[in-house]
């Protein structure tokens, strides 16, 4: 067996995983985690899709099933989102500060665990636990699902990116986890890493696209044409979400070339560069999100590569 | 099996260690002895692979452990001075999830985990969670946890604190049995009167510098002046033992003799040989019944060494 093979066998027998599942699921926190994620999206899902019907029945208009359904589904699936960015913080951040608070985190350093596994195994608990939550939700979707209208490749993705985007705030919320000695400083900043990720960006990313447009309009004599919007909110997963989910918003945020994002990115008011492939919004979502994500596990197995003495940092013998 | 050349260390403008040496043979208990903020626990730690050092040099069994740390871990077994337990875990499952992190075997673990706590006298506590276990079972449990890949090194950080008298004697048995299974153990303790009953070598550590090191019985010796004989006899008369400890202090080698309680203390010069002596007390006419040298107090040669420190 190579050297791969064997070293993917051992990730895949991490025992931090095994552990973190049973301490997890032996506390009355993990069934109510769950209960309230499923009650409060169900209630979600059944608010919008009440509203729905009442508002038809108000306005004597006839809304089709499947506009009923496309609506509820959709607004499930960016409800879910919030929820993943929600509960994702909570769950992750105190891994790695809750063994230093613990006193237990030395007894693992001097283990035969690598700190790449460490911090694996913490992140892969995590996720199962927030994949748990989401495939547990899929029953609540699939009321939606008799209603047509919404095809599985939309499913696909829209869980997909759920996914991804849990993954990336898990490995940030992890990374701030690693760094801090307290957990309550590694949630707080998870949060708050989350929002300037997701929310602030979001609109930092609305103000560069009117500048942008404003610049564009102004270049080209009053003929606004196709000013596109900045990647900060073009890969944002709610634009992504929404470019997905709402079938017409394709017209006007549709692929960009790799070379207008670019141009978008530095703010370049130039004429519409065609260099490069096209991207769509979630693409560029699940790229940057799996990006970022790589980053702060690189991050976090440094920091709790540092937590024990190195070969690099090799013991200098004494000149005398 | 552990060797110690010159090791520095600093944090900030403190300097934790000033040049720290010291060699613990192969199947030693090394008693390791000072005050709050001596350096104990940062030698241990450097020891663990845990804290790097600024200078020198520390090798377990041969292997620098700055060079190999991941090969020095697999040798030793470290017990922190203050540890966490996993509060939901049974303690069999605690052991074999620490055996899994040592990379033992799958089908070894349980195996692994049921024979330690059987050595610990925990087995009855198998499937019992950690968080229901007293402070000193969860001692013993950590102590076990720190066996689980058969270290040939054990680094115990006061494995004693904060146990009550029972659950001293209780580890304090368990580290004789670890000895005579072959460990190599550095085990740092305030409390001297068991490491003095338990360690074969002591070092003495004083604001991060060795004050001593070596057997138990040649630093106990080196610490005291001169040499103690306790002599008993026959009678207990207070008055009929001082006339006795008056005379023999003019004894030729005996430095001085005083009464203490029952029995007489004599300090004799190192040239003095004890059977002699004895004989010549005995010529003399005194009923001896009993006569040994007075053991060192490992308290008193601390005292003594590092110049009144508090261990």
């Amino acid at each position: 067996m190579s050297r791969f093979w064997l070293r993917f066998m051992r990730g895949l027998d991490n025992p931090i995983v095994l552990r973190e599942g049973i301490s997890r699921m032996r506390t009355w926190r993990a069934p109510l985690a769950i209960t309230l994620y499923l009650g409060l999206l169900g209630a979600f899902g059944y608010a919008v899709f009440a509203i729905g019907v009442i508002a038809t029945q108000i306005s004597h208009t006839t809304q089709s099933a499947t506009a009923l359904g496309a609506a509820t589904f959709d607004s499930m699936t960016v409800f879910e989102l919030i929820l993943v960015l929600l509960f994702t913080p909570a769950l992750a951040a105190g891994a790695i500060s809750g063994e230093k608070e613990r006193q237990t985190f030395d007894s693992l350093l001097v283990s035969n665990v690598s700190a790449f596994g460490i911090v694996w195994g913490k992140l892969v608990a995590s996720m199962a636990y927030i994949l748990l939550l989401v495939v547990s939700a899929i029953p609540l979707f699939a009321f939606v699902f008799i209603f047509g209208s919404i095809e599985p490749d939309q499913i696909l993705i829209t869980q997909a990116l759920i996914i991804v985007t849990a993954f990336t705030i898990g490995s940030v919320a992890l990374f701030w986890s690693a760094l801090f000695k307290r957990s309550l400083a590694a949630t707080v900043s998870a949060y708050g890493s989350a929002f300037a990720l997701y929310g602030l960006s979001a609109a930092l990313g609305y103000l560069l696209t009117y500048i942008n447009t404003v610049r564009y309009v102004n270049a080209s004599a009053g003929q606004p044409s196709d000013y596109g919007l900045h990647p900060l909110i073009y890969g944002n997963p709610f634009m992504a979400f929404f470019t997905l989910l709402v079938p017409q918003a394709g017209s006007f945020v549709g692929p960009i070339h790799l070379g207008r994002l670019l141009q978008l990115l530095v703010l370049d008011g130039g004429p519409v560069s065609q260099w490069g492939p096209t991207i769509t919004s979630w693409q560029l979502s699940l790229y940057t999100q799996g990006a970022l994500a790589v980053l702060c596990v690189f991050g976090a197995v440094m920091l709790v590569r540092g937590r024990r003495a190195l070969p690099l940092r090799r013991i200098a013998v004494k000149a005398s | 099996m552990i060797a110690i050349e010159g090791l520095r260390k600093h944090f900030g403008h403190f300097q934790a260690l000033d040049g720290v040496e010291f060699t613990v043979p192969k199947g030693e208990i090394f008693g390791f002895v000072g005050p709050n903020g001596a350096g104990k626990t940062t030698t241990i730690r450097i020891l663990a692979t845990l804290t790097p050092a600024d200078a020198g040099r520390a090798l377990v069994g041969g292997i620098p452990v700055g060079e190999d740390p991941a090969a020095v871990r697999a040798l030793i077994g470290y017990m922190p001075d203050f540890f966490g337990v996993y509060d939901r875990l049974t303690s069999e499952e605690y052991l074999e999830f620490y055996a899994a992190c040592h990379g033992v075997p799958r089908r070894r673990r349980r195996v692994v985990a049921k024979e330690l706590l059987e050595l610990v006298d925990l087995g009855d506590r198998a499937k019992f969670q950690v968080d229901t276990l007293s402070r000193g079972q969860k001692q013993r449990l950590c102590l076990a946890r720190a066996l689980v890949h058969d270290p040939s090194v054990l680094l115990l950080d006061e494995p004693a604190s904060g146990l009550d008298p029972r659950a001293r004697v209780e580890m304090r048995e368990l580290v004789k049995e670890l000895s005579r299974m072959g460990k190599t153990i550095l085990i740092s303790s305030h409390i001297l009167p068991e490491l003095e009953e338990l360690c074969t070598w002591v070092g003495f550590i004083d604001r991060g510098r060795m004050a001593a090191v070596g057997p138990m019985s040649q630093i106990r010796d080196r610490a005291l002046i001169g040499r103690r004989l306790r002599v008993v006899l026959s009678s207990v008369d207070p008055e009929w033992l001082q006339r006795v400890a008056d005379q023999m202090g003019t004894v030729a080698g005996v430095v001085h003799a005083e009464v203490a309680g029952d029995h007489l203390e004599v300090a004799v010069g190192e040239q003095v040989e004890d059977h002699v002596l004895l004989a010549d007390l005995v010529k003399a006419g005194l009923p001896v019944r009993a006569f040994a040298p007075i053991e060192g107090d490992l308290s008193q040669a601390f005292l003594s060494l590092t110049g009144g420190g508090q261990p």
